[in-house]
């Protein structure tokens, strides 16, 4: 019952933040004045005046500034995000959102399954034996992980190991994009209507169609990304993981669990680890704020189409409507995570249902 | 007698902060740190007042020379090579510490003073206020820094000074969170009753008595930060926030320049900006590690 409460309580507590977070994104985008919210909207063949006070009627830009923010909120809940106009997409934002986030949440799970394996078993063993060599290796490895910028990393990684580069080393990864795109020239799932991506992910969509050679290439292009978004989100759970351990080595169920003569192997996987992982579970949704501000990055340097690479492309080439549906999309996502980790967390930890 | 309180308390601050330092220099990982932000900043201020010690000219705008525009390999008149247009990437990192020092530092600071003030105020006086406060940092928090910075600096200008506004602003919850679990936990001490039972004013009790005390872990966070901002600054400049006045001399930029060049085999034009910005962004966080342990009272005996 208790429980229950607490998730609703919970749940209650994100609407200001929701306000909030669409109030920043509506400010900001009205801090440059009304020709920044027009300008995508206007035709260079038609009289500029003429347009600008058809444009401000259509878009309440003549009403103060609560009347504008309402009418900025309905058209987010029936579906007007505006329109965004780049290189790589043009059409209205919902469109471009279901084009690039389900890349965007394809390598951000699989940056955020690499961190996991990897940064919890490593971060055990390390504050399993403090000191040891292993130990020193590892809180080097996190040590360098949060001081390496992310883009250098990613430059060097492609310099070393992908396949369009001229330099003479290990050519085993392709560079950029999710798929090689000369195996999408004889496919027998493209039709008139153009590919059939029910998922718009080219792993699953290949799964779908039984292509192999395509998930493969999928698989491989997923790699590089892939290896270094996690590298930088490593640091923070190796760190905690490490500490975490430390603490609960010292804790009475652990001595009764050796006393009862398990072996040491179970002792750490059922006692150690298990509530070793319990702090952990608070950081996640700041390992993966972390990780959703590196995939800006990592897209745009991989050309892997998705949200941050359309955020950066909307950069370049001044787009209002796609700076505003990524802050959005990217908050959204965050709150969420948030709540969800929260809930879950008080699924685990009865205490902090409570209120102790 | 007013005077002598007053050395007396200067001086028991000052034994603090040598006590400190001790602590501090005894672990060498720290120390070394040190060393390289030292070297780091002391190179920033050459550069700033007297920079042909360094024989560096035109300090704010990196030299071009086009009568050889390809990337040369590091040689003896180019310690670090060339990049694109001909520009000598020695004299460019040493420019370009400058900047992102300065900029990393201006964010900081900034950003550390108005955090702090929020909240000690916020958390001093609770309530209503502690809750809204909160509120606005949870909505701070709910937006990758990086998709906050590049939102605010598209739609309000793209400058080095403009993009460092908009980081100061995405980074005051983080020390507006930092003082307020100190302050809360402050305000039940019984000195602080002691002070308002004798009727010091709120502000007085908020900035002689509370705030002195909450700063410890402020500036552990402020060392972290200086190494993530330069990150963040190098970051946005890579991916497309070159300010309008080109050829900038900024480490993030410089490998902007040089990824074209890397891919065909000019490796040199991106390793070295990035090793510089590692190494500064290393030191930072050795200081950070050994601050945060030598103003631990658990670990400070």
């Amino acid at each position: 019952m208790r429980l229950y409460s607490y998730i609703i309580m919970r749940i209650l507590m994100i609407v200001p933040t929701l306000f909030g977070l669409t109030f920043i994104v509506f400010i900001l985008s009205r801090a440059g004045g009304p020709n920044v919210v027009i300008s995508a909207y206007i035709n260079p063949h038609i009289p500029y005046a003429l347009q600008k006070a058809q444009l401000m009627r259509e878009f309440h830009l003549n009403g103060p500034l609560w009347v504008q923010y309402l009418y900025y909120l309905s058209g987010l809940l029936h579906g007007d995000w505006g329109y965004t106009k780049t290189g790589v997409y043009s059409g209205p934002v919902t469109g471009a959102i279901a084009v690039f986030l389900p890349n965007t949440i394809q390598l951000s799970i699989a940056a955020f399954v690499i961190t996991a394996i990897v940064g919890i078993p490593l971060g055990t063993i390390s504050g399993y034996k403090k000191d040891s060599f292993t130990d020193q290796v590892t809180r080097i490895i996190a040590f360098i992980g949060i001081s390496l910028p992310i883009f250098w990393l990613a430059q060097m990684l492609s310099l070393a190991f992908a396949t369009n580069t001229v330099s003479p080393y290990l050519n085993v990864l392709p560079l950029d994009g999710t798929v090689n795109p000369f195996l999408l020239t004889n496919l027998n799932w493209v039709s008139s209507q153009g590919l059939s991506s029910p998922t718009h992910v080219m792993l699953i969509d290949s799964i779908i169609h039984g292509d192999l050679p395509v998930f493969f290439s999928a698989l491989s292009h997923l790699v590089l990304p892939a290896t270094t978004l996690a590298f930088t989100t490593i640091a923070p759970i190796l760190r905690y993981m490490r500490a975490s351990v430390a603490e609960v080595l010292n804790q009475d169920f652990v001595r009764i669990g050796r006393s009862k003569g398990l072996p040491e192997k179970l002792v750490i996987k059922r006692y150690i680890r298990r509530n070793a992982l319990l702090p952990v579970m608070t950081i996640m949704g700041l390992v993966f704020a972390g990780l959703l501000a590196g995939v800006v990055v990592i897209e745009a340097l991989f050309d892997y189409p998705g949200m941050g690479y359309w955020a950066v492309q909307s950069l370049i080439n001044y787009n209002t409507g796609g700076i505003m549906g990524v802050t959005l999309v990217f908050g959204l996502i965050l709150v969420f995570t948030n709540l969800v980790v929260d809930i879950i967390y008080a699924f685990l930890d009865p205490r902090i249902r409570t209120g102790e | 007698m007013i005077k002598d309180r007053f050395l007396d308390s200067i001086k028991s601050r000052f034994s603090m902060i040598k006590f400190t330092l001790l602590v501090f220099t005894r672990n060498i990982s720290s120390t070394l740190g040190l060393a390289i932000v030292l070297i780091y900043v002391i190179i920033a201020l050459i550069d700033q007042f007297y920079p042909p010690l360094l024989g560096l000219t035109n300090i704010s705008k990196l030299s071009l020379n086009f009568t050889q525009t390809l990337p040369q390999p590091p040689s003896y008149a180019h310690p670090f090579g060339t990049t694109y247009p001909g520009i000598d990437l020695y004299h460019a990192i040493l420019k370009a510490i400058r900047v992102d020092i300065g900029f990393s530092g201006f964010v900081t600071v900034g950003a550390a003073f108005i955090g702090v003030m929020i909240g000690l105020v916020s958390a001093y006086y609770g309530k209503w206020l502690d809750t809204i406060v909160m509120r606005i940092t949870d909505i701070f928090f709910s937006i990758p820094y990086l998709v906050l910075a590049i939102a605010i600096g598209f739609f309000l200008g793209r400058s080095l000074v403009i993009l460092s506004l908009a980081l100061m602003i995405i980074w005051w919850p983080i020390y507006a969170r930092v003082v307020r679990g100190q302050v809360l936990s402050i305000k039940e001490y019984s000195y602080i009753e002691a002070a308002r039972a004798s009727g010091v004013r709120n502000i007085k009790i908020m900035f002689k008595h509370v705030l002195p005390n909450t700063l410890a872990p402020v500036f552990v966070q402020f060392s972290f930060d200086l190494a993530v901002v330069v990150l963040v600054i190098a970051t946005l400049d890579f991916i497309g926030f070159t300010p309008a006045n080109a050829y900038l001399p900024e480490l993030g930029y410089l490998s902007y320049i040089g990824y074209e060049y890397a891919v065909n085999g000019y490796w040199w034009t991106i390793l070295f900006p990035g090793l510089a910005i590692m190494i500064y962004a290393m030191g930072m966080n050795l200081v950070g590690d050994g601050l945060r342990d030598a103003l631990d009272p658990r670990l400070r005996r």
